[in-house]
């Protein structure tokens, strides 16, 4: 039995809305950056339902780009989160307060 | 043959920038001036390849690279960015104590994502450039990694510029979906087919907008750009002010200007798009009011430059969204240089209230800075009065009348709080007694070379027109 593409395509929705959700609800930079990678993999999610959708193959490398962006993204992030935590021992985002206007 | 020609401006800019990082690594020079003068070297190379392709163009990895006269005329904005960046930065780094040779290796990386970004019609290689711009970004925000203020501007950009790059490609997937390709004709196609528009294709498009919105900073989406601006190292924020800003509306503009004419619901599109443009140049004029840090300051100038390109988006006016980038890099280097020398070592000066009788004490700085405001704010006859005129006019010629209204509303508030700053340098008293270190040739090079671009843009703009024109001319909607 296979499952339709729709299906996954409507799964890939859901994450990405959960995704937005998580990113403003939650309060510390690490939980924030989580709720980024579910919106990432969501998308590629939703390129290989569509793909199978149209039956194309193309997307499937598309995939691949994303998944490495994701990782070069997640390298800079934690080390910049890294020399936060090191300063201020602290990584909610309600000491993030230096800059004002 | 021609597949090499079409990579070689990329790969000495990519060579350029590993090698700097190596010797930083390995040679670990205690003077980065050779780094920096390394860098010179690289986008002064980069510059002759593109001169030799110019008006013949070229193209690699089956079209997925290609290097028509719009993408070198914008490698040349970017390099002449980068350029000036280095400039302004050579005495600041080592000033501030963040004297690290990885910014120059960083900066041409970031160079490398824009030129991708302008020279590809596949929007997953666009993505792809877009995402080495901000990664080296990011790092390049949070150079200075002992200060508070820097490592919070780098995670705040962080933060928001990830979170509208899975816009972007959510938005990505769904075009992919409506159109079957993601090369931009065949988007652009799917949107003009007998059937219409799909809702698919829609709901990609408006998602794209948004991640680019956050990138070049757009009202609703720019909260994080005056944190991030003021955070950075002030030759970073220079960079940022204009080269991701010229890169997005690069390709936004050939996004947005192909559906743009169709009777479809993605007409539509074009309404919300004239509100956030409308809403950009407001907003940012009016919370720029209340500012008395210069600098963030600067960034809200920013925002409503981006809202007054968006009209010229709209309007389908490539020439005067051109024009306007070209004008708007001389006139924001030219203040974000004038801002540098506000500084001494381990100091900045960027308070309204520092620049007081600044004019008196150090005429030729106050009188620069002077010129780049009057410029920024839009009087003749310096290159900002042009640049506006040509992309009002266009505007109203296409029926976009209420938008030139409000743009001029916010040029009139911007001229009061540009002017601000003008009638502290000459008219008030110094508040404290500031000391600059104005020993800076490499800022003055950059102060003088920004004056002549705004006169020589203002006064006789037809050699770079027919330029841009020559340019555009090779766009294929």
């Amino acid at each position: 039995m296979t499952v339709p593409a729709g299906y996954f395509f409507v799964l890939s929705l859901v994450l990405f809305v959960l995704g937005i959700v998580a990113f403003f609800v939650k309060r510390d930079l690490i939980s924030q950056f989580m709720a980024i990678e579910v919106m990432l993999n969501s998308a590629n999610l939703a390129f290989l339902a569509l793909a199978r959708q149209a039956h194309f193959a193309d997307a499937q490398v598309v995939v691949f780009f994303i998944i490495t962006v994701a990782a070069a993204e997640a390298a800079i992030g934690l080390a910049i989160v890294l020399v936060i935590f090191r300063r201020r021992k602290s990584i909610r985002t309600a000491d993030l307060n230096s800059l004002k206007g | 043959m021609s597949a090499y020609a079409a990579l070689v401006p990329l790969l000495i800019i990519v060579g350029g920038a590993i090698f700097i990082l190596l010797l930083e690594a390995f040679w670990k020079p205690a003077s980065k001036t050779p780094l920096a003068a390394l860098a010179l070297l690289a986008a002064a190379g980069c510059g002759a390849a593109c001169a030799r392709l110019w008006s013949r163009g070229a193209s690699a990895f089956g079209g997925m690279l290609r290097l028509d006269d719009l993408a070198l005329a914008f490698t040349v904005i970017f390099l002449v960015a980068v350029a000036f960046t280095i400039l302004i930065a050579l005495k600041y780094l080592p000033r501030q104590n963040a004297d690290f040779g990885e910014f120059y290796g960083l900066l041409l990386l970031a160079l490398s994502g824009l030129m991708v970004m302008v020279s590809s019609p596949n929007l997953i290689v666009v993505l792809l450039g877009l995402e080495i711009l901000s990664v080296s970004s990011y790092a390049l925000a949070g150079l200075k990694r002992d200060d508070d203020r820097a490592t919070e501007a780098a995670i705040k950009y962080f933060l928001m510029g990830s979170f509208a790059s899975a816009f972007l490609i959510f938005g990505l997937a769904l075009l992919y979906g409506a159109a079957r390709s993601l090369e931009m004709p065949a988007v652009a196609a799917s949107f003009a087919g007998p059937s219409g528009d799909s809702l698919l294709g829609l709901a990609g498009l408006v998602l794209v907008i948004i991640g680019f919105g956050f990138k070049i900073a757009l009202v609703p989406f720019h909260m994080w750009t005056p944190d991030v601006y003021q955070g950075a190292p002030t030759p970073v924020t220079a960079f940022f002010a204009v080269g991701p800003k010229a890169a997005g509306f690069a390709v936004l503009f050939k996004l947005v200007a192909p559906v743009g004419d169709q009777a479809f619901r993605s007409a539509k599109i074009q309404v919300v798009l004239g509100i956030v443009a409308g809403l950009t140049m407001l907003v940012a004029s009016l919370t720029a009011l209340r500012q008395k840090n210069i600098k963030r300051l600067l960034a809200y100038s920013g925002i409503a430059n981006a809202g007054y390109l968006l009209v010229a988006v709209l309007s389908g006016d490539g020439v005067g969204l051109m024009f306007f980038l070209a004008v708007y890099l001389f006139m924001s280097f030219g203040a974000f240089g004038a801002l540098i020398a506000m500084s001494r070592a381990g100091e900045e000066f960027h308070d309204l209230d520092d620049f007081a009788g600044i004019g008196a004490k150090y005429p030729w700085l106050g009188a620069l800075f002077a010129v780049f405001l009057i410029s920024l704010a839009g009087f003749p006859p310096l290159g900002g009065f042009l640049a506006k005129y040509y992309i009002f006019a266009a505007a109203v010629h296409k029926g976009l009348t209420p938008l030139v209204l409000i743009g001029l509303l916010a040029s009139l508030i911007s001229a009061y709080y540009y002017l601000r700053i003008v009638v502290f340098m000459y008219m008030r008293e110094p508040v404290r007694n500031i000391e600059l270190d104005l020993d800076v040739p490499a800022v003055y090079l950059v102060l003088f070379l920004c004056l002549y671009g705004v006169l020589q843009l203002g006064l006789f703009p037809g050699r770079i027109l027919v330029f841009l024109k020559q340019a555009l001319a090779s766009l294929v909607l």
